[in-house]
């Protein structure tokens, strides 16, 4: 027989189990995603952000406009329980720091938490004092850089070491390489890609490669320099002369010629 | 004897008695074993009619015999429940197996059954004996008393046990309809006292956005 829950026994702002964590409000304030709410003891109000009376709090630790839609405020008093998809749900604290999550692993934060786009296309950065919860595929392991981590196990990455892309150059160049990278022909390991993280800080890595479906984070605003932005540079980014016949363009600088 | 091996298999000792089990389940057995489709569930020609009528369909079979027989349906996460005498109320696609003396039927649940996106019945499981109730991922069980109401997410529901009144809460408003909604459209609301079961992810309904 499991246990029997009720709002004496319920932890507060802790894991009810690997799947399910549960949080204590006190007339306080909590962002979450919206549906991610299973059930609850108490008097909590939901609220879509984006109307009058949350703007103020939406200014102070919102800061994604675009996809304000997808969050809702719950306010009151009760204990509240969250999970997403019997995904494993775990919580951190950030104290002055901050942290860069993927979009679709954040379920929940606290308002002491200014939640930003990162320049990074598709993560959120949460920025100051409070908690956090996230959700992953499979328990989530802290890894200390320098370190190069696979594109489908990253789930974010605290106090800001540099993350870049990182191909095994020695196997993906020259006609060969081109021909296996193209075409899988002669042994693609399915690992040329990597993420790579140098610098002070924290890599958080969850335990398998299924990735969770991507939260919209909002488009960045169109201009120039800005990632994702979607407007090319002042210079034009794109090829810059007109292609000239016989030229292969990308093709001929992907087989070294 | 029902107990679990691991969370995901179902094991059930049996010596000459008889249990019910959602139709396909047996993934092994150990002894001698028959397996009858129960036509109807057991429910004799009335419960037949009704769930045909109803959509509440559940094709049961009785497995009679002495051993040991294994029920799992895809992997999902087995919950025990212990009936005193009370009656269980669960959707019967999360119905895998109970105690052959244990009754069941269908019953009326209105808009609650609408919003989870089940129809607008459910099964129920009376009587003394044991049930086992599948979730996606392990259920949270919640209590609820008369100082506790409980409000649940229709998607995250899977069953719930004892004497409670549910009413449907529908938070929809002005600002719903402007897409500013709080996401949590469509509650129900526990009062009185029982046990509820809450899944830690949510089916889709047709709230599901709102």
């Amino acid at each position: 027989m499991s246990t029997v829950w009720d709002p004496a026994t319920l932890p507060a702002d802790d894991n009810v189990d690997a799947y399910t964590f549960c949080v204590e409000l006190t007339g306080s304030q909590w962002f979450l995603q919206k549906g991610k709410m299973t059930a609850y003891y108490g008097t909590i109000e939901f609220n879509g952000i984006g109307h009058g009376r949350l703007d103020r709090l939406v200014r102070t630790s919102f800061h994604s406009p675009l996809h304000a839609s997808d969050w809702v405020v719950a306010e009151g008093s009760g204990k509240m329980l969250l999970a997403d998809r019997a995904f494993d749900v775990n919580s951190y604290d950030l104290e002055e720091g901050n942290l860069t999550i993927r979009s679709g692993n954040l379920l929940a934060f606290q308002p002491s938490l200014a939640l930003k786009q990162s320049i990074v296309p598709g993560f959120l950065t949460l920025i100051g004092t409070g908690k956090f919860v996230a959700a992953s595929n499979g328990p989530v392991v802290f890894m200390e850089p320098p370190l190069r981590v696979d594109p489908q196990a990253l789930v974010g990455w605290a106090d800001c070491p540099s993350p870049c892309h990182h191909y095994d150059h020695g196997y993906m160049t020259g006609l060969l390489g081109g021909l296996r990278a193209l075409t899988g022909l002669g042994g693609a390991s399915g690992e040329e890609h990597q993420f790579e993280f140098v610098g002070a800080g924290t890599v958080l890595l969850q335990s398998s490669e299924a990735l969770m479906p991507e939260q919209p984070t909002g488009a960045a605003p169109q201009q120039p320099g800005v990632p994702g932005g979607g407007a090319p540079g002042p210079q034009g980014a794109g090829p810059g002369t007109p292609r000239l016949p016989g030229q292969l363009g990308d093709l001929q600088r992907r087989f070294g010629l | 004897m029902f107990r679990l091996q691991g969370s995901k298999v179902l094991a059930v000792d049996l010596t000459g008695d008889a249990v019910k089990a959602k139709n396909g389940s047996m993934v092994a057995y150990d002894g001698q074993m028959s397996f009858k489709k129960l036509s109807g569930g057991g429910e004799g020609l009335r419960g037949m009619v009704t769930r045909r009528l109803t959509g509440e369909q559940m094709t049961v079979m009785e497995v009679k015999g002495h051993g040991t027989c294994w029920f799992a349906d895809r992997a999902a996460e087995i919950n025990l429940v212990t009936l005193r005498g009370d009656r269980l109320y669960v959707e019967s696609s999360n119905f895998l197996a109970a105690d052959a003396g244990l009754r069941t039927g269908t019953e009326f649940t209105g808009l609650r059954g609408a919003s989870q996106g089940n129809g607008l019945f459910t099964t129920t499981v009376e009587g003394h004996g044991q049930a086992a109730v599948m979730s996606d991922g392990p259920a949270v069980v919640l209590r609820v008393s008369a100082q506790y109401p409980l409000t649940v997410d229709p998607g995250a529901y899977v069953a719930h046990q004892g004497n409670l009144r549910q009413s449907f809460q529908s938070g929809v408003t002005f600002r719903t309809l402007m897409g500013e909604g709080g996401g949590e459209a469509f509650q129900i609301r526990f009062e009185g006292d029982g046990l509820v079961y809450v899944q830690p992810s949510e089916r889709n309904t047709i709230a599901g956005d709102v």
